[in-house]
């Protein structure tokens, strides 16, 4: 394992950004699984409507409420509504003080007008767990990873403690979002990972993605290029092949398709590494006819474990 | 049927679909279409692969309408304009404001940055509303709009409620009209009868962010109205027959899944879905035929005189077994959204080798939307 994935396993919060379809979930699932067997309490939070990684683990839908997928291993879907009121009780203590102020539906349309505020107490219960979720005095959790939404939300996502801040620096509010900010620039408990594949679009949106990251000044985690594919035939071979005659038509076509994804990844990885100031973990593609599941989120574990 | 067919006697065309399913490869593939039958048309796009933008002349934002080079397009005229969300958004307002002030006070509002950039749904009805405001000018035979990468289908067709309730702000009156009336804003308001709900709220939120929120929804008064006359007239337009809606999916069953969403909440609002495009489906290589085994290929290389070096038998047998996995994979998706999807004509683009990023390559494309399989 590289020295900056055992790094990153070892810090607090592991956040995954990346576009949509970049395997963001698998990726998640898989360092959850990492850490897990390294003995660590890990909690995988996922942010989208549609849970993906207790899926993985062929389990149902966590929900709200955490639930254990493996040993070490737990999952929670982090929803705007639950997580306010969470949330909110937290802070105002009292059951009847929360449905006064957020039962009111003239109150509600209000705060529906705030701007980010879901993402505020999304955010915010994802810092909780790694920060003050305590059992018995100690850290329920030795490392919380968030599977962040899409990328352009996903860095919204991050930058909301800062444009909160940005609106208002006094209140409970106020006060956690400077805990959450503190944390998510701090490289000894927090990393920022991306996820990628080798295609135009995603590769330009990972290169913007850490451009502004790193404006942002969040730490560093890899950039993972998802959907390899190596090369595996010559040149020449794939020339012999695709001229082989009217037998090696299949055969040749495959080949050539093949190299021809295989430049793909060549090629952008070359373009990432030139852009994109970060160790790149290389993910292999994943054939699986029967959807993903436990097996491919044993491969990608196998990959991230084989990074040097 | 040709997808172009289909299409006839619609101004406005929506293609919509996931992030990075090729949907500005498709609307530019129709734009293309569209202007080689002697139309003028404009492709409006969002954030499109860079050199795709690049060989339509497209270099920066700013929703600025460019003309694509004539020698590049035989018949009619090809604009492309890369739409400029934020400034989209701008303009609305100062077309909208009574006055130059006010106008000024919205755009300098942080609240109002970040609703015009993050709020889910703003983007869509930007879009929509850009949409409306240039084929309302008659300048285009038909507009193709390729749609921001929504993540929920309902924040497309419903971005304007959304955005409506937001700005209506009688709820706002509500819990501030007393102060409002009294002239007496500012840290009076928590003294206010609904005075409770708003000192309970501050306690969680911090007075600030509401004082902040509340010179937001102020800072639009009366501006309301005028928004939802505009608002009902693009909700009209999207309704009407004058707009088709092409789902733009690849076969990866999760953009599948977000196709299937989009479908069903078109259907919804008694919208038909005119057409489905499939891109980067992977071809079987096996449908060529010859042998897909270890010792056929080896054969079959001995005849072509290839010599099975390194293990070239087998890694062509493991290439094939792959791509056919993929390919049946697919195969099953597409079917899955041709059953789901029945009656709507579906059409199939084939991964090709390469990214398409010139009109060659556009052209490419228009090959395969030449003939619907199914669903007709």
């Amino acid at each position: 394992m590289s020295a900056l994935i055992e790094s990153i396993l070892g810090r607090r919060l592991v956040v995954v950004t990346g576009k949509g379809g970049t395997g963001k979930s698998t990726l998640s699932a898989a360092l959850a699984l990492t850490a897990a067997r390294q003995g660590k309490r890990t909690l995988v939070c996922e942010v989208a409507a549609r849970e993906r990684v207790s899926e993985l683990f062929g389990k149902p839908p966590s929900g709200p409420k955490i639930h254990e997928l493996l040993p070490n291993l737990s999952s929670v879907q982090v929803r705007p509504r639950e997580a306010m009121r969470e949330y909110a009780l937290m802070t105002l203590k009292y059951e009847t003080l929360y449905k006064i102020a957020f039962e009111n539906p003239a109150a509600r349309y209000f705060l529906a007008a705030a701007p980010s505020l879901s993402e505020i107490v999304m955010l915010g219960k994802v810092w909780w767990h790694a920060a003050h979720d305590l059992d018995r005095g100690k850290p329920r959790w030795d490392v919380v990873i968030l599977d962040a939404p899409a990328t352009g939300h996903g860095l919204t996502f991050l930058t909301v403690p800062e444009v909160f801040l940005g609106l208002v620096d006094e209140g409970p509010l106020a006060r956690d979002m400077r805990g959450m900010q503190s944390m998510l620039a701090d490289p000894e408990r927090c990393a920022i990972c991306i996820a990628t594949l080798p295609e135009e679009m995603p590769a330009n949106e990972a290169i913007e993605l850490d451009q502004a990251l790193r404006k942002h000044g969040f730490p560093k985690g890899p950039l993972f290029l998802n959907a390899c594919f190596d090369s595996r035939f010559s040149p020449a071979e794939v020339a012999a092949v695709t001229r082989g005659g009217p037998l090696l038509l299949a055969a040749g076509e495959a080949a050539d398709n093949h190299e021809s994804r295989a430049q793909l990844t060549t090629h952008y990885e070359k373009v990432l590494r030139g852009a994109v100031p970060r160790e790149v973990v290389k993910v292999p593609f994943l054939f699986d006819r029967g959807g993903f599941g436990l097996a491919a989120v044993e491969k990608v574990a196998q990959a991230i474990f084989a990074a040097a | 049927m040709k997808l172009l067919e289909l299409l006839r006697g619609r101004a406005v065309v929506c293609c919509v679909g996931s992030g990075g399913v090729g949907k500005t490869t498709t609307a530019a593939a129709i734009g293309l279409q569209a202007a080689a039958e002697g139309k003028r048309v404009l492709v409006m796009t969002i954030d499109p692969a860079r050199r795709l933008a690049n060989s339509l002349g497209l270099k920066e934002l700013g929703n600025l309408e460019t003309r694509i080079d004539p020698k590049l397009v035989p018949k009619g005229e090809l604009w492309a304009m890369m739409l400029d969300l934020k400034r989209s958004w701008d303009d609305l307002v100062k077309g909208q404001a009574r006055s130059v002030e006010q106008a000024e006070r919205i755009l300098k509002n942080r609240i109002y940055e970040s609703l015009s950039t993050a709020m889910a749904g703003s983007l869509e009805y930007i879009a929509m509303e850009k949409v409306y405001e240039v084929h309302a000018s008659g300048r285009y035979d038909l507009v193709v709009l390729d749609t921001p990468p929504t993540t929920n289908a309902m924040d497309f067709l419903h971005a304007a409620d959304r955005i409506l309730d937001v700005l209506d702000n009688s709820a706002f009156k509500i819990l501030f009209g007393p102060m409002m009336k009294a002239g007496k804003f500012g840290l009076k308001l928590f003294a206010a009868p609904s005075g409770i709900v708003l000192r309970t709220l501050a306690r969680f939120t911090g007075a600030a962010f509401l004082r902040e929120l509340s010179d937001f929804l102020m800072a639009f008064e009366g501006l309301f109205d005028g928004f939802k006359e505009r608002a009902g007239k693009v909700r009209a337009l999207l309704k009407s027959k004058a707009v088709a809606f092409v789902l733009v999916t690849s076969p990866n069953p999760l953009t599948i899944q977000e196709a299937l969403f989009f479908h069903r909440a078109l259907k919804d609002d008694g919208i038909a879905t005119a057409a489905v495009v499939v891109n980067r489906v992977q071809r079987d290589p096996k449908r060529q035929g010859g042998p897909d085994n270890v010792a056929a290929l080896r054969e079959a290389l001995t005849l072509a005189q290839i010599k099975d070096q390194d293990g070239l038998a087998e890694r062509l047998c493991q290439t094939l077994t792959e791509q056919t996995t993929l390919a049946d994979v697919d195969r099953r998706e597409v079917a899955r959204l041709r059953r789901e999807l029945a009656g709507v004509p579906l059409f199939q683009v084939p991964r090709l080798r390469k990214d398409v990023h010139d009109l060659a390559g556009l052209w490419q494309i228009d090959s395969f939307l030449a003939s619907a399989t199914g669903g007709e």
